[in-house]
């Protein structure tokens, strides 16, 4: 059998299969269908400081092998994940806290309040959906050192990751700038700004007219960003971007990935997190690879 | 809930761009009104309404709308097919809610066979079933179990002409229904949520666009009446109207 286990920021992880912020709430719907301790580690949908309703209806559309979604952060808030959800899902997997804030401030304040409570934080500074905070942190390297450097300072013990946004001039200049402020790693890429529209009634099909863009059909594109960000920096990289099957996570990680995030295929297939483990086992198998964090950063290029 | 691969028995045309497709799978407990979620070869999967399932064979009827409903027309009998089900609450009628009205529209009928199926033994069932025209009627031997039913159509080609809505609201005063069961557009759930006015519940299963269907994703949200939401595929999709702001 080989060796899945990958150690992300110091933290050791029985796989490196995430399911992505967004796709899988706080696990338990998912656990009705599958026991969720198989996964790497669990990220959390966004948690905001206070709850959020999120946005009108439609909030998912289709276009060719990609799916566009604008769901504004609906959450319960973080309060209600700590009363609720945490203890349950910590009991299960690791915990990767995907915190968005609409401030600076914010993020710190929502950060120290998840300090030492879950396994990792990830900073969302790349949710294309909101009007305030979101993405507006995460395209300019100013911003994104300094909101890393407010979420770091309120973060004593818990590694940081910071999500980024791949609707950005250059991802190795943001990748710099999030290791500049401290962060311990970064994910990515969240999803892609794109519209898909309705000819008949000559309308965009989100009620949010534009939306993040996710699935198969991004998966070059990830992965292209994915080898360039690792290439720029010395902190690990959690890779993500249309991941249906193992040997698409395989590609993540020959980019430079540590561990990799599933999200829309979660939609597609319910057991796509657990179908990607077996195959990433049956793949170092098949080709003598004993240990998966190995082929981390081994791509030869031409 | 489950993920299982199911194979087609029947794929068929049974009114204008409308097919029922029959699949075998593993026996699962089935309330009316619960849907599954079919994949399509698309990333997303389509939900349908369970219309019937007996012992290991479950039927779901829709409309070729778009590119995923036109793929599963294609699909013919062997084919192996991917379900998640069954998923969501279903149609739940408390003791005394004996007498029951039916009331669908267009696709919405085709949760509300389930609910006839199912609620025929034990209530007073009167149904009205509201349809484009003649040649959009389907499944009216299913619908037949019911005490008293109603065919409407736009167009007044077959049965009486206007909604399902105005054909209830014509007899509501003589069938005096403990509880309403409804599915169709929202402009028809409307209508009906105000022509009723709380008189008495109506329990109708909502429709909207999902994502995981399975409750994470927070995709299919609707709005709650004390300014929440709620999640069609989880919470619901059948809703007291009476707690939902349409």
């Amino acid at each position: 059998m080989a060796d899945l286990s990958v150690t992300l920021c110091g933290v050791p992880l029985k796989n490196p299969v995430i399911p992505a912020s967004g796709t899988f709430g706080f696990g338990r719907e998912f656990n009705e269908i599958y026991d969720i301790s198989v996964l790497g580690a669990v990220a959390t949908k966004g948690l905001t400081l206070a709850p959020r309703s999120g946005n009108p209806v439609p909030r998912i559309a289709e276009s060719g092998n990609v799916v566009l979604n604008a769901v504004g952060l609906q959450n319960p808030g973080v309060e209600s994940f700590l009363k609720n959800d945490l203890s349950w899902l910590r009991s299960k997997t690791r915990v990767i806290a995907n915190v968005a804030g609409s401030t600076v401030e914010e993020y710190g304040e929502i950060c120290a309040r998840l300090d030492g409570k879950t396994d990792f934080i990830e900073l969302n500074i790349s949710c294309p959906n909101v009007k305030c905070g979101g993405m507006a942190f995460g395209v300019r390297p100013a911003d994104v050192e300094r909101v890393t450097r407010t979420a770091k300072d309120a973060l004593k013990s818990t590694p940081l990751i910071v999500k980024l946004s791949p609707n950005v001039e250059s991802i190795s200049a943001v990748a710099r700038a999030a290791e500049a402020g401290g962060a311990d790693g970064i994910s990515l890429v969240n999803t892609f700004t794109g519209m898909a529209i309705d000819v008949e009634r000559r309308r965009p099909v989100l009620a949010n007219n534009t939306g993040g863009v996710s699935g198969a059909g991004i998966k070059p594109i990830a992965v292209r960003m994915v080898y360039e960000a690792s290439r720029a920096v010395n902190i690990p990289v959690v890779g993500m971007g249309g991941i249906v099957c193992a040997e698409d996570a395989v590609e993540f990680l020959l980019a430079g990935a540590t561990a990799v995030q599933v999200g829309t295929h979660n939609f597609t297939d319910a057991l796509a997190c657990p179908k990607i483990i077996e195959g990433l086992s049956r793949w170092c198998e098949a080709h003598g690879v004993e240990k998966i964090g190995a082929l981390t950063g081994a791509l030869q290029c031409n | 809930m489950r993920e299982v691969i199911a194979t087609v028995l029947e794929n068929i045309r049974i009114a204008e761009e409308v097919y029922s497709l029959t699949f075998a799978a593993e026996e699962i407990p089935v309330r009316a009104g619960q849907f599954c979620m079919i994949g399509v070869g698309a990333p997303l999967r389509r939900p349908f309404a369970l219309c019937k399932a007996e012992g290991e064979r479950y039927t779901v009827c829709y409309r070729v709308k778009g590119a995923g409903t036109r793929a599963l027309a294609a699909v013919r009998p062997k084919d192996e097919i991917s379900v998640l089900m069954p998923l969501g609450n279903g149609f739940v009628l408390q003791p005394h809610e004996k007498t029951v009205a039916v009331v669908g529209g267009g696709v919405g009928v085709f949760p509300l066979i389930a609910a006839i199926r199912a609620f025929c033994g034990e209530r007073e069932v009167y149904s009205f079933m509201g349809f484009r025209n003649r040649a959009a009627v389907c499944m009216q031997y299913e619908m037949q179990r019911s005490k008293e039913l109603v065919i409407a159509t736009d167009d007044g080609s077959a049965g009486y002409r206007g909604t399902a809505v105005q054909a209830f609201m014509e007899n509501v005063g003589r069938i005096r229904p403990d509880a309403v069961l409804a599915c169709g557009p929202l402009p028809m759930l409307k209508a009906l949520k105000t022509a009723v006015g709380g008189r008495f519940p109506v329990y109708a299963s909502l429709e909207e666009r999902m994502g995981c269907g399975i409750g994470a994703c927070l995709v299919c949200v609707c709005n709650t009446a004390d300014g929440g939401h709620a999640r069609v595929c989880k919470d619901g999709p059948v809703f007291d109207l009476s707690k939902i702001s349409l």
